[in-house]
């Protein structure tokens, strides 16, 4: 009776989660079969540590907190420092990306360094709080909101809303 | 409040809005105009991150977990699986090929972790969809896959259907045929091994698990004549 509870939250969790890990597997990999390996990796390795799950309301970030170590784990060689005194001016300048805006956008977060990306893609993806993500990322809410301003100031320098941007201030 | 620090708030957290910060919109035009932009760039960086995510993939992390769930059971589940399979094995493998006579056992001696049982239940719930699905049809992989594992594709055979599909311990590739007698699933589960060889009903469907020297496949349709047909087509 037990097992068979276990079974259909677990199974809840994964028609809830596996779309929206699979999108953050994607950007943690950049490539869709690698993405694939790590959701179900990601689940096979949460049905194991089913018990450590004490609150359901949890579930969520608990899951991604799995995905992103397995993709530590598994893919990352050397987790990558950040500077958090990096000036925005430094970061990785979008110019000359596509000319479409999705496509753009797309391009500029490929760009972007990976401590900038990843929490504004917990965020957007997943819909995190800082203090959240600041948990997951094991750092401080302070660092995680500076990150997450210098990505989105990065990406709004983006030719199309720059334009944007300019043309509505004139 | 102030203009910086709704500015610092709002580029850090722009889908939640404080009572200061509405407060302070509410008197300062710059910043709602901001507060506004930043908030359709939002939508526009969630669109281009959603990147499309694969036809099925619930299903295919559900049945591995299935499958490998298995695998990891408890020493005495797993005494009591090595009993089984000894058992089948002593009872069924009597010779290597499909031309010795082979009886066929009902799913629930096996259990529903059993690849055949599991391969079949995936043929009646995902296959009629998959096959709605564009295919992608590289013939040529299929060979060299079936090749791999001593199997070949007579020319007499179509192929409709080629996708990756969960199998214990890993993925592999689920390919669909046509043949004269009709339509027939071969599951291919390239360098891990497989069940002992065994022919399982259920669901109106049969499935036959061959393993051989570099890994092993499975068969489904809806037959057990049409099964062994199938695998003499293919050897």
């Amino acid at each position: 009776m037990l097992y068979v509870g276990k079974r259909s939250k677990f199974e809840g969790l994964v028609r809830a989660y596996s779309a929206e890990l699979y999108r953050y597997a994607y950007w943690l990999a950049r490539e869709r079969f690698t993405a694939e390996d790590l959701v179900q990796e990601t689940f096979a390795r949460a049905w194991n540590a089913w018990e450590s799950l004490r609150d359901d309301r949890a579930a969520k970030s608990w899951l991604y907190t799995i995905l992103r170590n397995e993709h530590a784990r598994l893919y990352e060689k050397k987790r990558v420092d950040v500077d958090d005194a990096l000036e925005v001016d430094t970061l990785p300048d979008p110019e000359g990306a596509s000319v479409f805006e999705s496509l753009e956008l797309r391009d500029a977060l490929n760009a972007l360094p990976p401590a900038y990306r990843e929490p504004l893609l917990l965020q957007t993806l997943g819909g995190f709080t800082c203090v959240e993500i600041a948990q997951m990322m094991n750092t401080t809410e302070g660092a995680v909101m500076t990150r997450l301003t210098r990505a989105r100031l990065t990406l709004r320098k983006l030719p199309g809303w720059d334009a944007r941007r300019k043309a509505k201030t004139r | 409040m102030n203009c910086f620090e709704f500015r610092r708030l709002v580029l850090a957290e722009p889908r939640r809005m404080t009572g200061e910060q509405r407060e302070h919109m509410a008197r300062c035009e710059a910043c709602a105009a901001l507060a506004k932009e930043i908030e359709a760039f939002e939508t526009a960086i969630h669109d281009a991150a959603a990147v499309p995510v694969p036809e099925g993939l619930a299903e295919r992390v559900l049945l591995r977990g299935t499958m490998s769930r298995s695998a990891r059971a408890g020493a005495w589940a797993l005494a009591a699986s090595v009993l089984v399979v000894v058992g089948i094995g002593a009872y069924f493998y009597a010779g290597p090929g499909p031309e010795h006579e082979e009886h066929i056992v009902a799913a629930a001696q096996l259990g529903e972790r059993h690849p055949a049982v599991a391969a079949i239940s995936y043929v009646v719930d995902h296959e009629s969809r998959l096959l709605r699905e564009t295919p992608v049809l590289d013939t040529a992989v299929v060979r060299q896959a079936l090749a791999h594992l001593g199997l070949k594709l007579p020319d007499s055979v179509t192929m409709r259907y080629l996708g990756n599909c969960p199998v214990p311990g890993g993925i592999g590739e689920h390919v669909v045929l046509e043949t004269d007698f009709g339509h027939v699933t071969l599951i291919l589960v390239p360098n891990q091994p497989i069940a002992p060889r065994v022919i399982v009903a259920d669901r109106k469907m049969t499935a036959l698990v061959a393993p051989v020297r570099t890994g092993g496949y499975i068969l489904v349709t809806d037959s057990v004549d049409k099964v062994r047909q199938a695998e003499r087509l293919l050897l």
